[in-house]
């Protein structure tokens, strides 16, 4: 059953809609504040550059977002408004580092329409009133009092029906707004109006402004001294103020956002449609305008935001692409552009669709979504996990070790690596020419295998065989010394670090060596009652040579021992359970947190909290990382320490807010893996698979890894064919020349580089609308089917549309058959061997017959009319689901026997549908324009025809997002013995970039997750006071529903975070174990 | 779109480029290393424990009365002018509602003794410069000295009483 859904977002909205600069955190820091659709992000400004500082959840969209600074404060508020009608001012708390809430409330009104152009929030400079403009005719007003605090809203009728814009003015004796407004014969004007607080109502203000350029869109208030307003044309941009009037003309260009650059308000940043960064300049003498000069700067990404940050560098959020830092430099670069990009920050809105691949045939998904817009248009390649970049690989069986050493104490680069075979040891060191190549150490021992290498002080190294430790210069690679085991007994097992070397031989005998100047002297030696399965002394204290602890797993009782060094006493054991022995123990230390990892054989890992002082583990907990005994190894990537357990699903181990994470790496299975930072493959990992060593660089350490392909155009469909390892794009490519036009393409990229390698262009006017890879009955091929529509401007539907049937050939698109359609194609399903269009109000399905000429065509079987726009079809068997344009959900059914598709039910819900899915053969899921999810049920029980025929809404929640598709699959490998293996999923993508999963959970667990996720509610508390249940409650235009049989994960997914004591809270509110509960949440997050 | 954008440049440097006006940029320290990166630490998740509810007196409702109530009773508090709302109401029959409270507000708040038709023409003064006023004045050979309200409030006197004469 599919009737108990968990949402989670996998990857978090990344479109820039809103950013701002102030002293927000502390008077004396400056902040950029950056909103993502319903996240906002605090960073702070250094001299190193911008450093993140959090990432903060808000319970709605937001929809506008203003620093101030109210009077007698000495550092900002920022106003936050959402889109449903709720606003707050939050404070920073640096004492606690928390978001105080200094007021909120709801600014709805019971009647009025909401504005066309989007709400606008507006705070006075002189801090005396808030202002919002959120429905046609009316201007809400928040006042403030002397003290700073605000009183009760009032409203106040705004004679201009069709508001652009407004703004206040500086400068003005009493609080004066502008609005730019256009009349009802599509003129466009400015207005000023006083608000008289008092009397709740407007007063006339000081000037007005007739008919100005017709793409007038934008405000810009000019600060004092100069004061007045910059109204933003498509053709001219003009200042205007009580006594001054200058205007100047532009290159047609429609400017997105602005950023002011000095605080008197003389130069402004302007972006355009085309993503040209424009500097504005307001000349003046003696407070008196003189005149405007416009320069073109460069090209960024289209911004919908630019916020000046200081020292020529400026952030440019996009809602099409990237987000930016650059810089403007004083002079031009070689192609003439004074922006000089310093980073760019990963946005994968809007994402228009996506397809779901197992390019590595790994049984793990990739998302490939076609993101952002016009020219910054691309596709992401998005994968959960981390990625080794392969540099150098050989040929090499039956690797049993691998180590890397340098050739001297203070060399900051690994020579040599030592390769241990079963009955060998290898030596490779990068030559002169940076080539690796093999070579020898004459004090090694190379004729056995080697148990553990390690670097050692006073330029030495350390080998340590079955037989004995040997003591080798680095520099003259002789022996120095050597430690013999004692006759009868060889080592099993060892381990080094640079001063302490500590092995067991067998019959549980432990011995600790240190490590001088020439010797090896035995310190200690302990004998145990069992054989000693594995041991670790990595330095995780304040010395990194010298180590006070050791771990040390045991063979029979199955535990793992921590004992003291040099003393070799036991401080601690702790039993690890059931059979299996533990094969690999590795002390490290993440975020400054002591962590000890257990690997199992049977591919658990057990991590604890080690107590450096007392040696005490704590906080035990186990995941499941495969199948297979694991090996642990730490290596370094930036800096930070991270662990590599490798076995048939390599893992790196990392530490985030103090939380261990889990990625797997995109290798199938490895044996050995050792860090090799060489001076030719710096920051490297030497990897031992399937009978090859690879040396290849670790992506960064995160949990999605995204790589980017720009297209340069806009890509609105994507499907992947397995059988030609391509990949089909609809995209479209508007022309830079004056008459605006564009041109559509189907693309065909290969799916390895995803480099186009054909193309088919369509014809004028045509778009492409859907697209499919499948084949026919009767027929072996495979073939890309796409549809289309011909989008005539005089036409306000299309009326003509087709449908194209390519095959593959060498490389190329060939054309094999075509079908005019009576309007546009907008989805194209594979059905019963048969191919089945939704065209305009029809549903039509085509056979693919062969003519007698023996070429083939596409033939219209059957059809059912009866929709307003039937917008997205998916099919499962006989059953066809409907998305329709606005009447929500309907299922259709084709019967074999007359060749006829019936309508079977739907839901009678007035549904703008924005996406569907089916769940399994009762249950639907649907998407809409409000940004709610529902999913629908087939009521096959039901007792007469009317009930029947109608699909029962079993579940709704509001998402906050507008999802533009749905596809089944998933992120992440399913590993069959885990619980969640068996979850069904179903992967999302959003306009602003979020990729989310919404899983089918088994009843039981549902009921325990929805009480977990009622108690989160009492302990985590929106921040401005905003409710999660009204968050999360269905909403449209009509009616408002309280969220039911969806659970918000990201909600649930944050108790992992929450503190200790909190986390207690809820585990008494649940009656379950904080353990149990962090086990079950943790669960949970590997779905995505 | 690059051929476009690289002819822009082109025009750009022919006219001495952006240089000029990208001098003293803004600088208050930040931002001054040569190497600007980002990467400075990872975003930490806000997670609220505390609570969030506004202090009581800042949870901000709407007032729920009337506009249009709203301002009739302001009007009936400025007793005389409330008469000449009902006036410019019996006017104007066939015009909006909306228009009318319009008016009627417009009017409210230059509570004076004030003609209806000459509300225009006071109007039209507040939207003039001091100097304009000024300007107004001398030719009526009035005294240009005083605060802008004094101005408007004089020019009034002369143009009410011309219009009586007329």
């Amino acid at each position: 059953m599919s009737t108990w859904n968990y949402v989670v977002t996998a990857h978090k909205p990344t479109n820039v809609t809103h950013s701002c600069v102030g002293n927000f955190t502390s008077p004396q820091e400056l902040n950029l504040i950056v909103a993502k659709c319903t996240r906002i992000e605090i960073h702070l400004l250094t001299a190193q550059g911008l450093q993140p500082m959090l990432d903060v959840p808000i319970y709605g969209r937001i929809a506008t977002l203003e620093l101030f600074r109210p009077h007698g404060e000495a550092q900002d508020f920022l106003f936050i408004a959402t889109e449903r009608y709720k606003f707050c001012v939050l404070q920073w708390d640096s004492e606690t580092s928390e978001l105080i809430t200094r007021a909120m409330g709801d600014v709805s009104d019971r009647i009025g329409r909401p504005t066309d152009n989007g709400q606008i929030g507006i705070i006075d400079p002189d801090c005396r009133l808030i202002g919002l403009h959120l429905y046609d005719g009316l201007f809400k007003v928040i006042p403030f009092d002397n003290k700073g605090q605000l009183k009760e809203a009032f409203n106040i009728r705004l004679e201009e029906l069709q508001v652009l814009d407004i703004k206040f003015l500086y400068g003005c004796s009493k609080p004066t707004i502008v609005v730019l407004y256009q009349d009802n014969k599509d003129a466009r004007h400015v207005k000023t109006y006083e608000v008289a607080l008092k009397e709740k109502d407007f007063v006339e203000g000081p000037w007005a402004q007739n008919n100005l350029d017709n793409g007038a869109d934008l405000l810009i208030p000019v600060p004092p001294p100069l004061c007045g307003v910059l109204i933003v044309g498509e053709e001219t941009i003009v200042y205007c103020s009580a006594n001054a009037f200058k205007a100047i003309p532009i290159r047609p260009s429609i400017t997105k956002a602005y950023g002011r650059v000095d605080a008197d308000g003389s130069r402004y940043l302007l972006g355009d449609h085309a993503g040209l960064l424009h500097l504005l300049v307001i000349t003046h003498e003696k407070e008196k305008v003189t005149g405007l000069k416009i320069e073109l700067l460069g090209e960024t990404s289209i911004a919908s935001t630019i916020s000046y940050l200081d020292n020529a560098v400026v952030f440019i959020g996009s809602s099409y692409g990237d987000s930016q830092l650059i810089k403007l430099n004083l002079q031009p670069d070689a192609k003439g552009s004074y922006v000089e990009v310093l980073e760019r920050f990963v946005n994968l809105g809007p994402i228009v669709d996506f397809c779901v691949v197992d390019l590595e045939r790994q049984g793990q998904g990739q998302v490939v979504t076609c993101s952002g817009a016009y020219k910054d248009g691309s596709l992401r390649v998005v994968r959960n996990g981390i990625g080794i970049n392969e540099q150098a690989s050989v040929e090499l069986q039956g690797i049993k070790g691998m180590w890397s050493l340098r050739s001297s104490t203070d060399d900051p680069f690994d020579t040599f690596l030592v390769v241990s075979f079963i009955s060998e040891t290898r030596i490779l060191a990068m030559n002169l020419e940076d080539e690796l190549e093999e070579t020898e150490i004459e004090g090694f021992n190379s004729q056995v295998q080697t148990l553990f290498c390690h670097d050692a002080v006073y330029n030495q190294l350390v080998q340590v065989t079955s037989s004995s430790v040997r003591l080798v210069s680095s520099t003259s690679r002789e022996l120095r010394n050597e430690w013999h085991a004692p006759s009868g007994y060889s080592v099993n097992v060892a381990t080094a670090n640079a001063t302490q070397v500590l092995l067991a031989t067998g019959g549980g005998h432990l011995v600790y060596l240190e490590i001088g100047d020439g010797t090896l002297t035995e310190v200690k030696h302990a004998q145990l009652e069992y054989e000693i399965s594995c041991l670790d002394i990595n330095p995780i204290g304040e010395n990194s040579n010298y180590s006070h602890l050791a771990a040390v797993g045991m063979w029979t009782d199955i535990s793992v021992r921590i004992f003291s060094l040099p003393e070799l006493n036991l401080i601690t054991k702790e039993q690890l359970g059931g059979e299996i022995i533990p094969r690999s123990v590795l002390l490290c230390s993440f975020e400054g947190t002591s962590y000890l990892l257990c690997a199992l054989g049977d591919g658990h890992l057990l991590n604890f909290q080690v107590n450096m002082t007392n040696g005490e583990l704590t906080d035990r907990k186990k995941v499941s990382l495969g199948t297979q005994p694991i090996t642990l190894r730490t290596f370094s990537s930036k800096n930070t320490t991270h662990v590599f357990a490798s076995s048939d699903r390599p893992t790196v181990i990392y530490s985030s807010n103090k939380k261990l994470l889990y990625s797997n790496v995109n290798l199938k299975e490895v044996g050995h893996m050792c860090p090799f930072n060489s001076a030719a493959f710096p920051d490297s990992l030497a990897i031992a698979k399937e009978g090859e060593l690879t040396i290849g660089t670790i992506d960064d350490i995160q949990k999605l890894h995204i790589r980017t392909i720009p297209l340069g155009e806009h890509a609105r469909r994507i499907c992947h064919q397995e059988q030609s390892r391509t990949f089909a794009i609809c995209c479209l490519k508007n022309q830079s020349s004056a008459d605006e036009s564009e041109m559509h393409f189907i693309r065909l990229l290969d799916d390895q580089t995803l480099e186009c390698i054909s193309t088919y262009p369509l014809d004028t006017f045509e778009y492409g609308c859907s697209i499919l890879s499948c084949s026919f009955s009767d027929d072996t091929n495979v073939y890309y089917c796409v549809g289309t529509a011909y989008v005539l401007p005089e036409e306000n539907e299309p009326t003509k549309g087709r449908i194209l049937v390519f095959i593959v050939e060498d490389g190329k698109l060939q054309l094999i058959a075509e079908k005019e359609t009576k309007g546009a194609v907008y989805s194209l399903n594979a059905f019963n061997g048969k191919l089945l269009a939704a065209i305009n109000q029809k549903i039509q399905l085509y056979k693919w017959m062969l003519r007698e000429d023996g070429s083939r065509e596409i033939q219209t079987e059957c059809g059912h009319h009866g929709h307003i726009l039937a917008l997205y079809v998916k099919t499962r068997g006989d059953f066809i689901v409907v998305g329709d344009l606005m009447k929500s959900i309907s299922l259709l059914i084709y019967k074999h026997e007359e060749g006829a598709i019936e309508e079977r039910a739907r839901d009678y819900n007035a549904n703008w549908m924005s996406a569907v899915e089916i769940l399994d053969d009762d249950t639907y899921l649907g998407a809409e324009n409000n940004f709610n999810l529902f999913t629908v049920r087939k009521n096959s029980e039901g007792a007469t025809d009317e009930e029947r025929g109608r699909l029962e809404v079993i579940g709704e929640y509001h998402l906050g997002e507008f999802v533009n598709r749905f596809r089944h699959g998933s992120l992440v490998m399913r590993l069959p013995d885990s619980e969640v293996g068996q979850i069904q999923t179903v992967i999302f993508g959003t306009v602003n970039g979020a990729i989310g999963v919404i899983a089918s959970l088994p009843h039981d667990q549902y009921v325990f997750l929805e009480k977990l996720q009622s108690n989160l509610r009492k302990v985590i508390k929106g921040v401005g006071g905003l409710s999660h249940e009204q968050w999360r409650s269905f909403n449209n235009e009509k009616r408002t529903a309280e969220a039911k049989n969806f659970l918000d994960g990201d909600l649930i997914e944050s108790f992992l975070d929450l503190s200790r004591g909190k986390m207690e809270e809820v585990s008494k509110g649940m009656g379950v174990s904080v353990e149990e509960l962090s086990k079950r949440v943790e669960e949970l997050t590997r779905l995505h | 779109m690059e051929g476009s954008s690289s002819q822009l440049f082109d025009d750009d440097q022919k006219s001495s480029g952006a240089s000029k006006f990208l001098f003293n940029l803004p600088s208050r320290g930040h931002l001054s290393s040569t190497v600007i990166s980002s990467n400075l630490g990872g975003m930490r998740v806000y997670i609220c424990e505390h609570n969030t509810s506004p202090p009581e007196s800042q949870h901000i409702k709407t007032n729920q009365q009337n506009i249009l109530i709203r301002s009739l009773m302001l009007n009936d508090k400025n007793g005389d002018s409330s008469s000449k709302d009902v006036k410019a109401a019996a006017e104007g029959p066939r015009k909006r509602a909306a228009e009318r409270v319009m008016d009627s507000k417009a009017s409210a708040k230059k509570a004076n003794t004030q003609e209806g038709s000459s509300s225009r023409a006071e109007k039209d003064y507040h939207s003039l410069t001091v100097e304009r006023l000024r300007a107004l004045l001398k030719e009526r050979g009035l005294s240009p000295k005083g605060k802008k309200d004094e101005l408007i409030a004089r020019l009034k006197c002369v143009n009410g009483s011309s219009q009586k004469s007329e």
